[in-house]
């Protein structure tokens, strides 16, 4: 079997693209969700995706989490090979993302008098409700836009399972590589809760306990085989497994407070940070459901940290 | 060495019935479960038809959402042939979609200034289905959700047949189920041009590879497999179907609502299932195509089957017959897989009545063969680009 290591990695965060330092924080008043129990939020002001569309246009066709998504991993695949018919794509998404309105006038069309029309729905409602919406926001669209936009074309997958989404992608990819159906692999998780929706639905999750500001973010990591970063003289960053041979946990809200609750992107988060901030070696686990945890084991190669923690530049890898 | 990977247990609901026999039956006849919607007036709509599932008996646990009584029905029949499954090394992967309010609900929830209701939006989480089945089943071990489109379910059933492999598990439960039969998905697939417009004819609309094809019919249906490891199922002596062999996937990476003309991607997957399976592609007796009855689908899947097959391999879409029920299509058509090698029967692609030269292929036309084969493979191409391929073995 072979090892697996992470050589590239990619961000998009309320705190920029690269990691941060611990005392940073995005959370903020938010004025879009007065009224609500909760009027904080680590919201991501910019999504830079000029770089990665082929068309600039198809920004339009993409929700936000797709956006996200795209936003990291155009990075994490910076200076990878540019062969990447078998490159594997595995995304961990979360909730389908609000549709920022686009509904509001064919739903304000249902109403007659300020009550709901049967006929107006059945007429003017369904005319101008936006028939892209459904299909742009269906889960997968991630996976698709960035299969489209950065020519991966090998085995792939969209999970869906809340915090535990990104690491069964995760899980899935090193299994991929190790059992050589792939020589590399793409692992992206996104997701996206600082709308008033996303308050509530994080309110409904949380079941009468109190709850982290939402946040939204994508990240990205870059895995292959040991054998094959080696061929190519990429730098491992990190090795990562399957087993916990005994690693410490690290805390999947552990930066709640610098970039709010971002669930699904969560774990791959807690992945990305490991290496950035250079622990040397950690557990990182979730859970769907009642189930038993999923959970992916982070070592940091030298115990230091492989990717620069300001700005954005510096070696990718 | 790998484990091998059996079916022990199968079920479905689809528009043609609401078990595995009817539904195998109704195929095999050349009979269509396509008609006039009948759960809500979609006379204003551009297209008036559907693939409905037929109508099941409530279940204790599916809180009134069909999809929940779709999956609970496919499972329990799944599991009423291989026996309990239950335990901590039994996990469950279904592939399913994220389900929608309906437009009235959420013009209601915006005259009401409220948000829809809490628990209703639970229900529509594309992983509800998977938690049920988990909890019906008493399956303790690992659980996920796989959305991918059209692809999902084959890749669930593929995702369990890895992670038996691996060792995560020594027994999955795998399927996929979908409901999309609603005014905004069959509006918005009508305005991409995806669909039938046969309003006047809609048993004749679905027409996989047939030259006056105009796209597909929207379906909906589960189909829910027991896949074990060999030793295990022999262990407990339960009766094998068939073994599951091979899963291969692969991403287009060319557009959202198109397949490369080229067939590529298409070709990338059934050449990743056949090696998975360690075959070569005159061992395949049969392929249960994607083949959707779009303009642009089956042109590029029967591309992609010319690359990898000899023109002899046999053909068919039992698309024709049942609609595209999407996220769950992979699964219900595995199934029929085995149902092939187990027979060794054929079912037909109905209404293929002028072949499109743009798809030449070996079609099983109209009426069911009968045929020896060892091992059937089917696809499963998404909406976004993703494919899976599946192969099924007679076990020997």
């Amino acid at each position: 079997m072979h090892d697996v290591v992470v050589t590239g990695m990619g961000l998009c965060t309320a705190l920029g693209d690269a990691p941060f330092e611990p005392s940073a924080s995005a959370v903020a008043e938010q004025s879009e969700l007065e009224g609500l129990r909760h009027t904080t939020a680590a919201v991501i002001e910019r999504v830079e995706l000029r770089a990665w569309l082929k068309r600039r246009k198809d920004r339009k066709l993409m929700a936000r989490p797709a956006q996200l998504a795209l936003a990291a991993a155009g990075p994490a695949l910076h200076g990878s090979s540019s062969e990447r018919d078998g490159m594997g794509l595995y995304v961990g998404v979360g909730r389908e993302p609000g549709d920022d309105g686009e509904s509001a006038p064919a739903l304000i069309a249902a109403q007659v008098g300020g009550r709901l029309d049967e006929a107006a729905v059945a007429g003017p409602c369904r005319d101008l409700y936006p028939p892209l919406l459904p299909l742009k926001t269906l889960p997968n669209m991630a996976l698709a836009h960035i299969s489209i936009h950065l020519d991966v074309r090998g085995e792939n997958g969209a999970w869906c399972g809340g915090a535990a989404a990104g690491l069964t992608a995760l899980r899935a990819a090193v299994w991929s590589i190790r059992e050589g159906r792939c020589d590399t692999a793409l692992v992206v998780a996104a997701d996206t809760w600082v709308s008033a929706g996303g308050v509530r639905d994080l309110l409904r999750i949380a079941n009468g306990a109190s709850i982290d500001a939402p946040g939204e973010a994508g990240v990205a990591l870059l895995l292959e085989s040991e054998a094959h970063a080696s061929a190519r003289g990429a730098r491992a960053m990190a090795r990562v497994a399957t087993e916990r041979a005994g690693a410490p946990i690290r805390q999947l809200s552990d930066h709640h407070a610098a970039l709010g609750d971002c669930h699904a992107a969560d774990a791959l988060l807690a992945v990305a940070m490991s290496i950035g901030e250079g622990q040397s070696h950690c557990w990182v686990q979730a859970q769907e459901g009642s189930q038993p945890a999923v959970g992916v084991a982070v070592a940091v190669e030298g115990g230091v940290a492989c990717y620069p923690r300001e700005g954005t530049g510096g070696d990718r890898g | 060495m790998t484990r091998r990977v059996v079916i022990t247990g199968v079920g479905m609901v689809t528009p043609l019935g609401r078990c595995v026999e009817s539904t195998w039956e109704g195929v095999c006849a050349g009979r269509s479960g396509v008609g006039p919607v009948t759960r809500f007036d979609a006379s204003s709509l551009p297209v008036t038809f559907a693939a409905e599932a037929v109508n099941v008996e409530p279940q204790p646990e599916d809180q009134g959402d069909l999809k929940l009584r779709l999956a609970a029905t496919a499972l329990r029949e799944a599991l009423a042939q291989s026996g309990s499954v239950a335990g901590a090394r039994t996990g469950v992967c279904l592939g399913s979609e994220i389900g929608r309010p309906s437009l009235e609900t959420l013009a209601q929830a915006m005259v009401d200034n409220a948000a829809p209701d809490p628990e209703e939006l639970a229900l529509m989480h594309p992983a509800a289905p998977t938690r049920l089945v988990a909890a019906i089943a008493g399956a303790e071990g690992p659980l996920s959700t796989v959305s991918t489109a059209c692809t999902s379910s084959s890749q669930a059933v593929g995702e369990g047949l890895l992670r038996i492999r691996r060792g995560d598990a020594d027994a999955m439960i795998v399927g996929g189920v979908d409901v999309l039969v609603d005014a905004i998905m069959i509006t918005g697939f009508a305005k991409l041009g995806a669909l039938s417009e046969r309003n006047a004819d809609p048993r004749r609309a679905s027409r996989p590879f047939d030259a006056d094809r105009d796209g597909f019919v929207l379906g909906e249906g589960a189909g829910i497999l027991i896949l074990e490891s060999a030793e295990r199922a022999e262990a407990r002596g339960a009766t094998v179907l068939a073994e599951l062999s091979g899963f291969g996937c692969s991403c287009n990476a060319y557009r959202i609502t198109d397949s490369p003309p080229d067939g590529r991607g298409a070709h990338q997957s059934m050449a990743a299932a056949l090696s998975d399976a360690g075959l070569q592609p005159e061992q395949i007796g049969y392929i249960n195509a994607h083949g959707t009855s779009t303009p642009m689908n089956d042109p590029s899947e029967a591309r992609g089957i010319q690359r990898t097959f000899p023109p002899s391999v046999r053909v068919s879409s039992t698309k024709s017959s049942m609609g595209h029920l999407v996220a769950a299509c992979g699964a219900v058509e595995a199934i029929l897989c085995v149902l092939a090698i187990r027979d060794q029967r054929l079912p037909p692609t109905i209404n293929l009545e002028r072949p499109d030269p743009a798809c030449a292929l070996n079609h099983i036309a109209n009426r069911a063969v009968d045929c020896e084969i060892e091992h059937a493979m089917t696809n499963a191409f998404g909406f976004g680009g993703s494919n899976g391929s599946l192969v099924v073995s007679k076990h020997a």
